[in-house]
């Protein structure tokens, strides 16, 4: 099949263009095992799409791709483009304009009079071609379920007109700005900003993991479920199948990754699934609520720290102390401000003690390495996680040459 | 269900390239021209030729259109719903949209139902009142390009005046805060909101120029063990950087970041241990040997791991 710049599926353009966003570091080789000419055409279709964000290094190996951008220094994602690429027939687009116009400038209109106003129309285009009445209805019925049209009954006809009361975007610019990049879903958001006069340029964000846009397919099926409380069932990247109540979509803000906190519908197992792991999810059946449901759920997001843990194992108790003295309040800001549960309390005038019970006390090294040159003690009813913390810092220590008695 | 052809680009310029043509100004020119500026890098290769073709059925070759006004089309369900949903947002308060229209629409999730697992606890209060009154007074300033009189609490709680050329608002999801970015006083600035007590809008000074932030960069070798490569790099994937691998299982990776989060940086590579070894600028390294060197005098626990695990230098000049 010829090359074409849009594409039918996104499941396939997703990963590609996480490969080069989060890694950055294959060349052409690295992609080709499958396909040479599906790698060829898939970075084309990026490098049309997005030029102005990629850039090229060329080296022993090969040339290679990546993306190259600060989102602090953009006011919108670049990658809602991707969103933007949808393939379509000719007849599709020509059916969009003239039922705008059609509906726009009439009553109400049956299937078969629209059909009969778009041959007059078209009658002034080279070419005899036109549509069936059975494609525009079938057209006309696809939109009233996007929301465009609206379908009605005039007796026992079925007739159409355009959608009425939207909201003026224009009214809605600043918070369209901000909302698009904050907000799971904020593709949606960008659809919208496209019908502005201007884009609007008052934002910037920090921190900003705008890779996550790629998963709004799969997000937005699982924020359904969420909201009509029914099963969602999915095929992870890694080929395996399964059933489960979706309750919550955890989002990471340091990560760049964001999970669905579900459950297994054989053994009631909590757990989370990675969203940018899974490659097709569909929305099943509406499920009955346990009574217990949100004391378990309460329990169990308690002794969440972040992500991993499940409520079949037992919870763990970890404690560090720091050291910050009178004049050093702003590291005890630190540990209020990023424990995520458990607490703090004060042991004298210069030592404070934060203490929590996790599902999984591994989950906090980073966050605890995060206070070296600060921490006086670490305890665990895991003994090997702090082993694992003071190996970790011994390796580090001889990796940038402080001995032991350098202080 | 997101990914449909009514939010393409394609269907976007079309709509503008057929109302050039219904107002009878649309030219070959200007064609490519519409096409180059607003669609993708390749659109100029196929877009002006399928419109003109007539395989659309939208336009002849003589850039004529059966269509006479090109209405915009009504927001989708889909739309409708998400702006819904935006309504639920504490943060909405900041802003006054017009919420006519969406008297129907279900929102899509509600607030509840996303758990920011990892985000600082001491986000801004987006419901105060005064929070809420500076923030628009700095969206206006912002808008119509004027200087602001601030009035700003500084971190040891003195309170001064500044005089800012406001750039943007920006907004910070680890933190859960909005800052205004600006120049004053010969330099670049960055408020908190939070800290901002008042602020009134000034017409009688120039603005000042935009000055750019302080860029440095910072160089690291990344083993990838324990899932260390996808773990580091998704996390810094928001940062300009360029990874390169050496070998089956090491990469060196650059990271940009700008001079005034050197201690986050810092902080924040710490947290990945012994999986990432900073090789470049000495001054960062340095840094982190700071921290070590405080660590090793602070803890006791650490010797006997240490010397467990080989790590047995001794005492210089002893």
């Amino acid at each position: 099949m010829a090359y074409s710049e849009l594409i039918k599926d996104f499941g396939r353009i997703r990963s590609y263009l996480r490969s080069f966003y989060v890694y950055g570091f294959q060349h052409r080789d690295d992609f080709t095992r499958k396909s040479a000419r599906s790698y060829d055409n898939e970075r084309r279709r990026i490098e049309s799409w997005l030029g102005g964000y990629l850039a090229f290094r060329q080296d022993e190996n090969g040339r290679r791709m990546f993306f190259s951008v600060d989102s602090r220094q953009v006011p919108r994602n670049p990658l809602y483009r991707a969103f933007k690429t949808k393939s379509f027939t000719g007849w599709d687009i020509a059916l969009h304009f003239y039922f705008l116009e059609i509906l726009k400038r009439s009553e109400p209109l049956s299937a078969a009079a629209i059909t009969d106003r778009l041959s007059e129309m078209l009658a002034g285009l080279p070419g005899d071609e036109e549509p069936d009445e059975s494609t525009v209805r079938k057209k006309l019925k696809e939109y009233a379920g996007l929301g465009l049209v609206v379908q009605k009954k005039r007796g026992r006809e079925t007739v159409y007109e355009l959608a009425g009361g939207s909201p003026n975007p224009e009214n809605w610019r600043e918070a369209l700005a901000f909302f698009s990049e904050v907000l799971p879903l904020g593709v949606i958001g960008s659809f919208i900003q496209d019908r502005l006069e201007e884009p609007c340029d008052v934002f910037r964000f920090k921190h900003h993991y705008i890779l996550n846009a790629l998963d709004s397919e799969v997000i937005f099926w699982i924020l359904r479920a969420i909201r009509e409380k029914r099963l969602i069932s999915f095929v992870t990247t890694d080929g395996h199948e399964i059933e489960v109540l979706p309750f919550k979509l955890y989002v990471g803000t340091q990560t760049g990754r964001q999970y669905v906190l579900a459950e297994t519908r054989k053994r009631g197992r909590l757990f989370f699934q990675r969203a940018d792991f899974i490659e097709k999810i569909a929305v099943g059946d509406f499920y009955q609520e346990s009574p217990d449901l949100e004391q378990r759920l309460e329990y169990f997001q308690e002794r969440s720290w972040g992500v991993t843990g499940s409520n079949t194992e037992q919870p763990e108790r970890i404690e560090m102390i720091i050291e910050a003295g009178p004049a050093e309040f702003f590291v005890v800001q630190r540990l209020l401000r990023e424990k995520r549960s458990g607490k703090v309390e004060q042991i004298d005038d210069c030592h404070w003690r934060f203490s929590a019970e996790v599902w999984d006390p591994m989950e906090l090294l980073p966050w605890l390495r995060s206070f070296i040159g600060r921490i006086t003690d670490i305890r665990c009813t895991r003994d090997w996680v702090v082993t694992r913390f003071y190996r970790d810092f011994a390796d580090l220590s001889r990796m940038y040459g402080v001995r032991r008695y350098d202080f | 269900m997101i990914f449909n052809e009514v939010y393409s680009s394609y269907y976007r310029v079309t709509a503008e390239i057929l109302r050039e043509a219904a107002r009878g100004k649309l030219t070959e020119r200007k064609l490519y021209a519409m096409v180059r500026e607003q669609a993708f890098g390749e659109s100029v290769l196929t877009l002006p030729e399928d419109l003109r073709s007539g395989r659309w059925h939208l336009l002849n070759r003589d850039f004529a259109t059966p269509l006479r006004e090109v209405p915009d089309p009504p927001l989708t369900i889909l739309e409708k719903r998400w702006l819904r949903t935006l309504l639920a947002d504490p943060r909405i308060r900041l802003f006054s949209p017009d919420i006519t229209g969406l008297e129907d629409a279900e929102p899509l999730f509600l607030p509840e139902d996303i758990v920011y697992y990892d985000r600082y606890a001491d986000g801004d209060n987006f419901e105060d009142p005064g929070y809420i009154a500076n923030f628009r007074t700095v969206l206006e300033a912002i808008r119509n390009g004027v200087n602001l009189e601030v009035s700003y609490e500084s971190r040891h709680h003195e309170t001064g005046t500044l005089f800012v050329t406001p750039f943007y608002l920006e907004y910070s999801e680890k933190d859960d805060r909005f800052r205004l970015v600006g120049s004053g006083h010969k330099r670049r600035l960055t408020l908190n909101m939070a800290q901002i007590r008042s602020c009134r809008i000034l017409t009688d000074r120039n603005p000042a120029p935009f000055r750019e932030s302080v860029r440095k960069s910072v160089t690291f070798e990344l083993q990838d063990r324990r899932n260390a490569l996808e773990r580091v790099l998704l996390h810094f994937s928001h940062l300009e950087k360029e990874t390169r691998r050496t070998d089956d299982i090491n990469y060196v990776v650059t990271l940009k970041y700008d001079q005034e989060d050197e201690t986050e940086i810092l902080i924040r590579i710490l947290s990945f241990g012994p999986f990432i070894r900073v090789t470049e600028p000495e001054s960062f390294i340095e840094l982190i040997r700071e921290r070590l060197r405080k660590q090793m005098a602070l803890s006791n626990a650490w010797r006997e791991v240490a010397e467990q695990s080989g790590n047995k230098g001794e005492k210089q000049g002893s």
